[in-house]
């Protein structure tokens, strides 16, 4: 595998979609390959802040007392 | 009122469901809204719903279903729906190639870690609609496979998308953190377009 190769299958593999071949293939060229591995962490990083930005939010408190008041009005209500 | 499984284990996906609507309506009043809709229609269709398979995916269907049909035909502003081509390798190859005497040890790492939460949410909402709704499914931890399931496409249009979407992030949050300064100093030139 060579650096062509391997940065094609960047985003695959960090997103845990390759199959156990390739997967032995990215590693043992990533072990060899100090600018392909910098440039993989600098990506990794790049999904993890994007990831961690996007769980900061949470409900509004109200919102789940809301949803169960009106599944249970349509529950009982006469069909 | 005895306890319903289905219910508990549908609410448990309520943060997941209203952060993933926030980003897609743009709008706290909007994804409120469709979260609850989404809950209703899960509860009408619950008997569609097989007993241990992924209720959360099934959730996220509902939601995306929700959106795409009612939210997409009603948006304020018309969007495009393209993406132009961003170069590769944006965060690496500028950071590195161009401050290589850098006083930091880790260019890249600072420009990432130096980006506000804000910016980053900012970034992601001026996606066009289709490429953010497959980034917040990534986000939301769903596979490739279950992205495509979920939104009736070919695996590969999912790996395209989420190409192509975070290249566009990444330019995005590099060109923000130029005109904030963290990266002026060095006086980069702005990546190609």
């Amino acid at each position: 595998m060579d650096c062509n190769d391997c940065l094609e299958k960047l985003y695959s593999y960090l997103d845990r979609e390759l199959s156990p071949v390739e997967l032995t293939a990215v590693r043992t060229h990533l072990d060899d390959c100090g600018g392909c591995e910098d440039q993989f962490v600098v990506e990794d990083r790049f999904l993890a802040r994007v990831r961690d930005c996007c769980h900061e939010d949470v409900a509004p408190s109200d919102l789940r007392t809301r949803i169960v008041a009106r599944l249970r009005m349509e529950h009982d209500a006469p069909r | 009122m005895a306890t319903d499984p289905f219910e508990t284990e549908a609410l448990s996906f309520l943060d997941a469901l209203y952060r993933t609507a926030l980003r897609m309506t743009r709008s706290e009043a909007e994804a409120e809204d469709l979260v609850q809709e989404t809950y209703i229609r899960a509860f009408r269709f619950r008997h569609q719903f097989t007993a241990g398979t992924n209720l959360k995916a099934w959730l996220f269907r509902i939601l995306t279903n929700t959106f795409i049909n009612q939210y997409r035909r009603k948006a304020a502003r018309p969007e495009t729906t393209e993406l132009d081509d961003v170069e590769e390798s944006i965060l690496y190859r500028h950071m590195r190639d161009v401050s290589p005497g850098s006083s930091s040890p880790d260019p890249e790492a600072e420009l990432i870690d130096g980006t506000l939460s804000s910016e980053v949410k900012d970034a992601l909402e001026a996606l066009p609609e289709k490429f953010r709704t497959t980034l917040l499914l990534d986000v939301e931890g769903f596979s490739y496979k279950e992205i495509a399931e979920l939104l009736d496409i070919p695996i590969g249009t999912v790996m395209s998308r989420l190409h192509r979407g975070r290249k566009f992030l990444q330019k995005r949050l590099y060109d923000v953190a130029r005109e904030r300064g963290i990266v002026a100093a060095r006086a980069m030139p702005r990546p190609a377009d």
